[in-house]
């Protein structure tokens, strides 16, 4: 990963302000780039491509950008700038016979330009904003991958002014915060591509259209190949490989995460590299680090188990939401943005991660009150194609704050069309049901079944089968409870009461996202239009998009009582799979705290008493489990670790959140 | 390195710790890898910190055994298992940190302890159950700090000088080689303060600091811990002068020792090789040592350390870059050769600005290029790196020392150098390596090796035309390191003159940096100089320049221009020193203080023009 800067048709003040403009850009993103930055102007100092630079392979000059394309007089004729990985630039150069001039897979991009015009982003697999100009006709082509992994935004300059064809590109929004030329901005769209020509006509197509998400009629009906899913997992892991640098996996010890860890390690060791580096984090004690490290135990890994404290949290996170630019998902991106400063102390610049599968094959628990086979495909295809808003946005912000690319299997273009082509029947979730005789047919029932080769097992049954856990598990308040009462600290109640004027049209409901919102309004305040504006938005359940609270009249009912249906949803769904959102109201739920409970979360903790026995015997074992004192660092031999802050050590499940529920 | 931040003393107002925070987040580049902050009432200890040593623990702020005690550090205590033995009371370390053993001291020996400390460093130490903070910098002033006044009476203390640019109504260079304690409790309780300590009453404005008053003896309430032989002779009225006779073997196995004793490292690291003498000398020691320290085919971080790497940046095809080479080969290090375009330095030339925090020309011209290199090898996963800095003040290398009309003179200049150094190169140093989380250790600044140096009698160090090797500068370093039978380094390099830095990275880049300067400032802005910048006004475009850049970042803080020493110089000299000869001042004396002065000036027979200033040098 890279951060990208490019301003086309830039015309007003002087030609130093203009640069220093794009400088200011630039170096907002740095955190994106650490290693090089270069800055190319045109000569009449009105198109600008600028980069910062991630150095995957090696920090030779070879992959420096911008890249040019130059004639026979040296002059450039296409010039580029590249953030992303390009996984297939050896097969494309190639099949069109592309004559590159630098090693870098970003070499690819002007050359197969110049080959194949438009096309270009269509023809790149892999995740990527690309911006391109050339220089013969002055057209201005800019694209995004299909899923949106990388970020990308587009500002605009003023109408009616000299500079109302000028067309700004960033990575992160943040970069247009000092730029007042910059009049609007907005979210380029994944898949997308955007042409303009050199008299300022621009027209957004998008080349992204596999069946499963431009025909709103198709639902489709091929039968799940166990085979051909594992096959094409391996594949997709494989192709992530490519880097020069030590990388390693994000592990909480959830399913996705440990599949994907899994199958890395297998490409590993077929490759003869050292054991892998495997990362998670939690408030100490937090059953997820003995989650994970299971995992790295039965995987072999170099496992690295990180903690924070809720007071370190809570110092980050006015940094997390300037650096997610979202007030959505904040409490699952601080321990990832934690987590990404620890792994990158320790010189690691990569990491593979497990985003991704939650969307596309139905993970989350209110996937359990699907209406039918057909809506839980459609959800399945709004949720995928909104990840660019969540979590795909929240875990390369969270990670390239620090420097750390992450890379997402899940995603992979191959990959995914697989899993949405597959007959949602297999996808729908019945605990009633056990297709292969064994197991229940629980959500990602395919994925699981596609990994369970008990010969040669990728992961422990106890792993593989593992129902989503609840996120309030064990000790881990600290971090939501913290995070809670620093909100009520901090937003009074008249300042609440008064929201629906501080924020017309679409209040915060708790103080939380009141101080979220507020800390974003500082942040962007030059540009909070633009900026308020590319955040998601609507009522969900449990991660559910606004169209699923069709699936049940109670969540259609519930307007402005979050509480209700969030509980609601919680013991409907067995007790699974909470958003942000419903968080405030599990806690209540999972303390047992039922004294001034309203009439509707005393139903839900009835409701929940009456889930099968034996899972509740089985919650009851793991919070058993869960221990009390910190376990020791597993690493080679334990080394003492100084007292942070003198804060007390307590456990939590937030990971858990921000890898397994939240992907 | 690292980036401390604290604010003593200040009113427990709800949004302080905030602020702390926020403002501590300015020092992030120094220490990218973790945050820590403490806090005991009205008194906040912010770390930033860069791991390393033991970087999977050893987060800072630090505590003795009971919590009671913290201390937030920046630096190495190269010493610090000896300390650990020396300690009064055994303790069983927490981490792996250098910096653990300072609260102990504390504990066993009282403020008297920082004496005791081996290194480069700064630190705040805040003892809670006496609502005691002792604040300590090393004896150069290696580390940078700085220290600041708020309006309510509480004292900052920040590594860098951009956390508190906003808060204070004062801030000075907190100077080195001093401490600074105070507290709220009652100070005739306290034991064990050396003596002259003033503490600061609490809530109470200190004695005013002038910029000039920093660097004087026991300037109040400051107090000299770093009392050296030769600092003290030098303090001395009638100032005395060292005598000791050069010992060759000595001096070079003094400077080994120096160089060993930074190779104190968790974390991969490397060298940095302009191909002149001090960073060739630095690079060749370490070359020696790297089995005997880490036992041969070891690895530290994925990086093998049976080859040292070294990293030399220039424009395409510069003196440094090939004078670099040569000295890689023959050393057989593994070998960065970096390059940078004059465009790219030009675009760094506000952040170089906000990071080194000077609007010295010099210092700026020379800081680009280390600042360029410095992001380079952090992306390759290099998080320490020796460099060379220190030697020509010591040795008197600058080339204006050709001058010095007597030993007497040399030897005071030189003082005056080393004292100067925190403001300079040990600034410029620092902080464009920290700007990327790099850390670069300076073994010619060692205390045991200045001991040495800086003790010999200075007719030693003179440039003399009677030597067989002629008529050069540092010369008894040249000649300690003079080892035919076991060469360190091949000789045309141990015995070529000297080169400034800012030219070898290719002689364009100054010509660059000054034409962008002519078109970006214009005479009328430069004709009014002196009324819009009243204190050390500039004289050039150039520095006109750099000065408005530093006015916008630095330009709402009180005090902040007048921490950058200005005056007269002549190629690098102090402002007494550009006395030594009259021609210097009146031929371009206030003007380009790099060497556009002794451009015309001979400074010795057969000597290469030092900094041509545009000009291409005469070469031999």
């Amino acid at each position: 990963m890279c951060g990208i800067v490019a301003a086309i048709r830039f015309l007003s003040a002087s030609a130093s302000r203009r640069r220093q403009a794009l400088l200011a850009m630039s170096k907002n993103i740095r955190h994106r780039g650490p290693d090089w930055s270069a800055m190319y102007s045109t000569p009449d100092n009105t198109v600008f491509l600028g980069h910062e630079r991630l150095a995957l392979n090696g920090i030779t000059s070879e992959g420096d950008q911008p890249m040019h394309v130059f004639d026979a007089d040296g002059e450039p004729i296409i010039s580029w700038v590249v953030n992303g990985e390009l996984y297939n630039h050896k097969a494309l150069a190639e099949e069109f016979g592309l004559k590159l001039d630098y090693t870098s897979d970003s070499a690819v991009v002007g050359p197969l330009f110049l080959a194949k015009g438009f096309e270009t982003a269509s023809l790149l697999d892999g995740k990527f904003a690309v911006a391109i100009y050339d220089h013969r006709d002055g057209t201005f082509y800019a694209g995004r991958d299909h899923m949106g992994i990388s970020p990308m935004y587009i500002g605009y300059g003023a109408p009616g002014t000299e500079n109302e064809n000028a067309i700004f590109v960033s990575s992160e929004m943040k970069s247009f915060n000092d730029v007042e030329e910059v009049d609007s901005f907005e979210a380029f769209p994944p898949g997308h591509y955007l042409v303009q020509k050199a008299d300022g006509s621009k027209q957004f197509e998008q080349w992204y259209k596999p069946r499963w998400l431009v025909d709103e009629t198709y639902v489709p009906d091929k039968p799940a190949d166990h085979a051909r899913l594992r096959d094409k997992l391996h594949a997709a892991v494989e192709k992530r490989f490519m880097a020069e640098v030590p990388f390693g996996v994000l592990l909480s010890g959830g399913l996705d995460s440990s599949l994907v860890s899994s199958v890395a390690c297998r490409v590993a060791a077929s490759r003869n590299m050292p054991p892998l580096k495997s990362f998670v984090i939690g408030i100490k004690g937090a059953p997820d680090l003995d989650a994970a490290r299971e995992v790295a135990d039965f995987l072999g890994t170099d496992h690295y188990e990180f903690y924070f404290t809720a007071q370190e949290a809570l110092d980050a996170l006015r940094d997390v939401v300037y650096h997610i630019e979202s007030w959505e998902q904040c409490r699952a991106s601080v321990p990832m943005f934690l987590l990404s400063r620890r792994i990158a102390a320790l010189g690691i610049k990569m990491v593979l991660s497990g985003e991704g599968s939650d969307e596309a094959l139905g993970g989350y628990l209110y996937f359990h009150e699907a209406p039918s086979a057909e809506e839980f495909h459609r959800e399945c295809v709004r949720k995928t194609s909104r990840l660019h808003l969540w979590d795909v946005n929240r875990a390369n912000k969270a990670t390239m704050a620090w420097g750390i690319e992450a890379r997402v299997p899940f995603l992979d273009q191959v990959f995914l069309d697989e899993m949405m082509n597959i007959d949602p029947n297999e996808k729908t979730i019945d605990l009633s049901e056990k297709p292969d005789g064994v197991h229940p047919k629980l959500e990602k029932y395919v994925l699981r079944k596609a990994f369970d080769t008990p010969e040669n097992p990728y992961l422990p049954e106890s792993v593989l089968w593992r129902q989503k856990e609840q996120f309030s598990d064990g000790v881990g308040y600290d971090w939501v409870d913290s995070l809670r009462a620093y909100a009520e600290d901090e937003v009074t109640d008249e300042q609440f009461a008064a929201r629906a004027e501080r924020f017309p049209g679409d209040p915060p409901e708790t103080k939380e996202y009141y101080l979220l919102r507020s800390i974003f309004e500082e942040e962007f305040a030059k540009k909070v239009k633009s900026a308020s504006a590319t955040v998601p938005r609507g009522r969900s359940i449990a991660c559910s998009t606004p169209e699923a609270l069709a699936w049940k009249e109670e969540w259609m009912n519930s307007a402005g009582d979050i509480s209700g249906r969030a509980v609601n949803v919680h013991a409907s769904s067995d007790g699974f799979g909470m958003d942000d959102r419903a968080m405030d109201d599990l806690t209540v739920f999972a303390n047992g705290n039922g004294a001034g409970a309203s009439a509707s979360q005393k139903k839900s903790v009835a409701a929940a008493s009456a889930l099968p026995e034996a899972t509740q015997q089985q919650r009851r074992q793991r919070r058993q489990q869960a221990p009390r004192t910190p376990p020791t660092a597993r690493r080679g031999a334990p080394k003492p670790r100084a007292a942070m802050n003198g804060a007390g050590r307590v456990a939590s499940r937030h990971l858990r959140t921000s890898t397994i529920r939240l992907h | 390195m690292c980036g401390i931040l604290a604010l003593l003393m200040s009113n427990e107002a709800a949004m302080t710790r905030k602020r702390v925070k926020e403002l501590s987040g300015r020092l992030r580049h120094r220490g990218p890898d973790w945050s820590g902050m403490y806090q005991h009432k009205g008194n906040y200890l912010a770390h930033e910190r860069l791991a390393i040593m033991d970087p999977a623990s050893g987060d800072q702020p630090l505590f003795n055994e009971d919590g009671t005690i913290a201390v937030a550090a920046n630096g190495e205590i190269y010493n610090f298992k000896d300390l650990f033995a020396k300690l009064k009371r055994k303790r069983k370390p927490k981490t792996q940190s250098d910096c653990e053993v300072i609260s102990y001291l504390y504990e066993d020996y009282g403020p008297s302890f920082v004496n005791m400390l081996d290194g480069m460093f700064s630190f705040v130490l805040y003892d809670s159950k006496k609502d005691f903070w002792l604040v300590a910098r090393d004896p150069i002033g290696i580390t940078p700090l700085f220290v600041g006044f708020g309006t309510d009476g509480a004292v900052w203390i920040a590594s860098e000088l951009k956390a508190i640019k906003d808060e204070c109504e004062r801030v000075a260079p907190f100077p080195p080689g001093h401490v600074l304690t105070g507290g709220n409790s009652v100070a005739g309780k306290l034991e064990n303060i050396p003596k002259g300590t003033v503490v600061l009453p609490g809530g109470t404005a200190p004695v005013d600091l002038g910029s000039a008053a920093v660097d004087k003896e026991a300037s109040a309430p400051f107090v000299r811990w770093y009392q050296p032989k030769w600092l003290k002779d030098h303090f001395a009225t009638p100032e005395v002068f060292p005598k000791e006779a050069l010992d060759l073997t000595r001096l070079r196995e003094s400077f080994e020792r120096a160089v060993v004793k930074r190779l104190m490292t968790d974390v991969p690291f490397g060298v940095l090789l302009s191909g002149g003498l001090d960073s060739s000398l630095v690079a060749s020691v370490a070359c020696r040592h790297m089995d005997s320290v880490f036992g041969s085919g070891s690895e530290i971080g994925g990086f093998r350390t049976d080859r040292l790497h070294s990293f030399c940046i220039g424009l395409e095809g510069s003196p440094d870059l090939l004078a670099a080479r040569d000295v890689a080969k023959f050393l057989n290090t593994q070998h960065h050769e970096l390059h940078f375009t004059v465009q790219e330095g030009i675009d760094a030339i506000s952040d170089v600005i906000y990071h080194i925090e000077t609007y010295d020309v010099t210092s700026i011209r020379a800081s680009t290029p280390m600042f360029l290199m410095s992001r380079k090898i952090k992306a390759l996963g290099i998080k320490m790196v020796l460099s060379g800095e220190g030697s020509d003040e010591v040795f008197g290398g600058y080339l204006y020392f050709h001058k010095a009309p007597n030993a007497e003179e040399f030897h005071r200049e030189c003082c005056r150098k080393i004292r100067a150094l925190h403001m300079y190169d040990c600034a410029r140093a620092n902080k464009s390596t920290s700007a990327w989380g790099v850390e670069a250790r300076v073994p010619f600044l060692d205390r045991e090796f200045l001991d040495v140096a800086m003790n010999l009698d200075a007719d030693e160090k003179m440039c003399k035309a009677e030597r067989k090797e002629g008529h050069i500068e540092k010369w008894c370093l040249r000649k300690a390191f003079d080892t035919p039978e076991k060469p360190y380094l091949p000789d045309n390099v141990l015995w070529r003159q000297k080169e400034q830095f800012s030219d070898g990275v290719g002689y364009s880049w100054i010509d660059g940096l000054r034409d962008y300067c002519e078109r970006e400032v214009s005479d009328a802005e430069l004709a009014a100089a002196a009324h819009r910048f009243t204190h050390n006004p500039p004289s050039t475009k150039e520095g006109y320049l750099y000065r408005k850049i530093f006015e916008e970042h630095f330009g709402t803080c009180p005090g902040a221009a007048h921490c950058i020493p200005g005056g007269p110089s002549v190629a690098c000299s102090t402002p007494t020193a550009a006395l030594w000869d009259a021609a210097w001042l009146a031929k371009g004396g206030g003007g380009d203080p790099s060497g556009r002065a002794v451009l015309d000036v001979h400074v010795g027979p057969g000597l290469e023009k030092e900094d041509g200033g545009g000009g291409k040098r005469a070469k031999k």
